[in-house]
């Protein structure tokens, strides 16, 4: 997979950060006060604390241990310890590809020339856990394995599969604009629970 | 001097809360500990039994050999103290990453905000570090930080002048100004107890001088200040503390963190620790 999607867009509103994991690394997304999205490595180069327990001001993102603050390049710019410090430029926040589409935040865990993956006239409903590998949710649903699977039927549901762990992804589900997004939920839960349940 | 980690003294309870045998972890090793009438005890999994001392409120033992007295805190046995039992905060970290975490002052104002420390006074002063081969310590000295409240008892900001003190390599001492006894210093410990590499039971001690709070107010503004740590301390990468340079990136306030790993890699600890960079 070139781009995952990691999350709508509206679930990571202006001056948040959120942690997400994709094929193991962890990583903080975030929103600042212009409403750009980041997508860096969960770790801040620091002492090894979590990014995604940060906070945002402005168009900063800032460690919640020592406050240490990283531009929108993820270069560090404050170090509140020593306030008159310019601080070198080698320390910074691991940085990966970041685009909005859809509704949508896609990330790139390695650069890449693919373009991000279409989800059609669809609008976004939510995200859902299922506890299943990427490849085995595929199996399960006898549907190609790839960033985007697109099931059809009443709802018109397309998921954009995030694989979080080996065992565990996060489901982003998009349905038909005139669909009402209460019952696709419940049809997205129904779907879940067969789909972990199936042996 | 090298010794192997089975020969600390490690705290393993407080000799308030010991009754019943208690099975808890040491070292990744079974353990039980007991009082049987006013003898207290721990057994190793095979029901041997263990040295022990009786100190500062805790019950210690040592699996191995010891080689030395457990240290002593002379400040802590001024007359008029109270001596707080705060309990203990279980902590899914490596007990080093909690001991270097008590030794920072520089997160005060982000992680205990307006209490230990606030915005915008965040600026770390140049301080004084050494290892002193002598006694075998890490010292810190002429540490001082603008805190909005100190203390239990202190009303409104104050500039605080600290010591820290690594007494062994899981037990550290904080002595801190102390607002109604100018001249003499507040003693505050963090003693840690590994259950395993990646899992610590810390048993924080004070024996302060504050006639006002009650010693309810002041366990809970404790656990108030340690639960802020836990927070930290369960979500930093990796668990384990690197004692490599190249993995974190430290500046000049960290000089004590700095002073406690080299430490550590010198005598030779490195249990809980991440001797290769990942």
């Amino acid at each position: 997979m070139d781009w995952v999607a990691v999350g709508l867009c509206e679930d990571v509103p202006a001056r948040t950060v959120v942690p997400r994991r994709v094929q193991n690394t962890d990583l903080a997304i975030w929103c600042s006060t212009a409403g750009v999205f980041h997508a860096w490595g969960d770790r801040c180069p620091h002492r090894g604390m979590r990014l995604s327990h940060g906070f945002v001001r402005g168009e900063t993102l800032s460690c919640i241990y020592h406050g240490w603050t990283y531009d929108g390049d993820g270069a560090c710019v404050s170090i509140p310890a020593h306030p008159d410090l310019t601080p070198p430029k080698s320390i910074c926040a691991a940085q990966y590809a970041c685009r909005v589409q859809d509704g949508t935040i896609w990330v790139a865990l390695q650069p890449t020339q693919a373009a991000v993956p279409e989800l059609g006239a669809r609008r976004a409903i939510r995200s859902l856990a299922v506890q299943l590998s990427a490849e085995t949710l595929a199996t399960r649903l006898k549907q190609p394995f790839g960033p985007v699977i697109t099931l059809g039927g009443a709802h018109d549901i397309a998921l954009a599969v995030q694989p979080s762990t080996d065992t565990d992804c996060l489901l982003h589900a998009f349905a038909a604009p005139d669909q009402d997004r209460k019952a696709v939920s419940l049809a997205l839960e129904h779907l879940r629970d067969e789909l972990e349940a199936a042996a | 001097m090298s010794r192997s980690i089975n020969d600390y003294w490690y705290p393993v309870g407080l000799l308030s809360g010991i009754d019943a045998p208690h099975a808890t972890l040491l070292l990744g090793a079974d353990i039980t500990v007991g009082r049987t009438h006013s003898a207290y005890w721990v057994t190793d999994a095979a029901g041997k039994a263990l040295p022990t001392i009786k100190r500062f409120g805790h019950l210690w033992t040592c699996p191995g050999t010891p080689m030395d007295d457990l240290f002593t805190i002379p400040e802590a046995d001024t007359a008029g103290r109270q001596l707080v039992d705060v309990g203990s905060v279980r902590v899914k970290c490596s007990p080093l990453r909690a001991v270097e975490n008590f030794l920072d002052i520089a997160h005060f104002p982000f992680v205990h905000t307006d209490i230990l420390g606030a915005e915008p006074h965040t600026e770390v002063a140049r301080y004084n570090v050494d290892i002193r081969e002598d006694a075998n310590e890490v010292w810190a000295t002429k540490v001082k930080f603008f805190q909005p409240q100190a203390a239990k008892s202190a009303e409104g900001g104050i500039t605080t002048e600290y010591m820290y003190r690594v007494a062994s390599p899981t037990c550290a001492v904080l002595y801190k100004t102390c607002p109604p006894r100018p001249g003499e210093w507040d003693v505050i410990t963090l003693f840690v107890q590994p259950l395993n590499e990646e899992w610590c039971e810390v048993w924080p001690w004070m024996a302060l001088y504050d006639d006002d709070s009650t010693m309810a107010e002041m366990v809970s503004f404790q656990q108030l200040i340690f639960m802020q740590d836990r927070s930290i301390l369960e979500n930093q990468i990796p668990t384990k503390l690197p004692l490599d340079p190249g993995m974190e990136v430290p500046t000049q306030a960290d000089l004590t963190s700095i002073a406690y790993r080299r430490w550590l890699k010198k005598i030779g600890y490195t249990y809980g620790a991440q001797l290769v960079a990942a």
